[in-house]
């Protein structure tokens, strides 16, 4: 399935830029398929609240989700990015929703946030 | 306020007008580093620092120039970058990594030895770009620049309250960047503009003097987009 679900890094560069390759490798693979893909990622990260390297993984990847949708919607495939809080209970709940947002019905370049925890935040 | 300011990308466009806003603006000194050796030609209260940013040796030979100013370091300008742009589906590993380690690998790098030895009140500015949002052909650019937006916001929560972290977005800056792209799709980009023109590197130059100065003494973590609208229209 084409859902990337963003790992933990540690705050050494070779390795963010690994977890960064790997998000490409998928997505690369994927577009050259014709296909939607969904990445997940940790909201704290995104809200800049966990490491420095997993932070530039989580933003990272928002960003190139945005630029993959652009290309790939006049070719009918989508690219979209969900958000959890982390906690246990909440996991297959993102997987849910990424699974649906491989088939998103013309949704593309959105971030899907499930549970409570960017609220009140300034989201990148 | 006086000190060291560090700029990197200084030999071109954004990064040159920036150094040149801050030699001509304030009693500061500028390490002003770049793999190019059009950095020979800026004047002032320079010291020029021709390096590879991306190797452990240009990194430590800017470190090195820095301590050896002997003034506070109070400030730093993340600005290199590059693009190696194509369609996801042409994207080469060796065009992703390159963007990656240029773009946002530096700045990180550079940000981390850097850091501790910034006093008090110091300020981080890293260019990130208005393609964070979104741009075609440039998914391994829009990630890299998605990436430094990561990186100010958690650097900000880190450092404070000692140090402010920053970044400005530039959307399509008058620059050789620029000039490169075919007249006819230029016009069109210009066109989607609701301010109807280019920005050139001072309009940028000027936001990042408000960010390395007190006068944005309350403000961190935020990413402020200069694009003349473009994120509207």
């Amino acid at each position: 399935m084409n859902i990337h679900w963003a790992d933990r890094v540690s705050d050494d560069w070779p390795e963010v830029r690994a977890e960064l390759e790997r998000g490409f490798e998928m997505s690369r693979a994927a577009a050259q398929r014709g296909e939607s893909f969904v990445y997940v990622v940790n909201t704290n990260d995104l809200l800049g609240r966990g490491g420095v390297g997993d932070a530039m993984v989580a933003t990272g990847l928002l960003s190139a989700a945005r630029t993959a949708a652009l290309e790939g919607w006049a070719k009918g495939w989508t690219v979209n990015v969900i958000a959890w809080d982390g906690e246990e209970g909440q996991r297959d709940l993102a997987a849910t929703w990424a699974e649906r947002m491989l088939d998103s019905g013309g949704v593309t370049g959105e971030l899907i946030r499930v549970g409570s925890g960017h609220i009140g935040k300034a989201l990148p | 306020m006086k000190g060291t300011i560090v700029v990197t990308g200084a030999a071109r466009g954004i990064g040159r007008a920036i150094t040149e806003r801050l030699t001509t603006g304030g009693p500061f000194t500028v390490v002003a580093a770049d793999i190019s050796p059009e950095l020979a030609s800026i004047e002032g209260n320079v010291v020029q620092v021709e390096t590879d940013l991306t190797t452990e040796a240009g990194l430590a030979s800017l470190v090195e120039a820095v301590v050896g100013t002997g003034s506070e370091l109070i400030g730093l300008v993340n600005n290199a970058g590059i693009t190696r742009d194509s369609r996801l589906v042409n994207m080469s590993v060796k065009d992703f990594k390159s963007v990656l380690d240029v773009n946002l690998g530096v700045s990180y790098r550079l940000s981390k030895e850097l850091a501790p030895l910034m006093s008090d009140g110091g300020s981080i500015v890293n260019i990130a770009s208005r393609a964070y949002l979104g741009n075609f052909g440039q998914f391994n650019y829009s990630m890299s620049k998605g990436g430094v937006v990561g990186l100010t916001r958690s650097m900000a929560l880190s450092l404070a309250p000692h140090l402010r972290v920053n970044a400005i977005a530039p959307g399509l800056i008058g620059t050789e960047m620029a000039m490169a792209i075919p007249e006819d799709v230029l016009t069109k980009m210009v066109s989607a503009i609701p301010l109807d023109r280019m920005g050139t590197p001072g309009e940028i130059a000027d936001v990042a003097w408000f960010l390395l100065t007190p006068l944005s003494s309350y403000i961190t973590g935020e990413v402020i987009v200069v694009g003349g609208g473009r994120s509207l229209s």
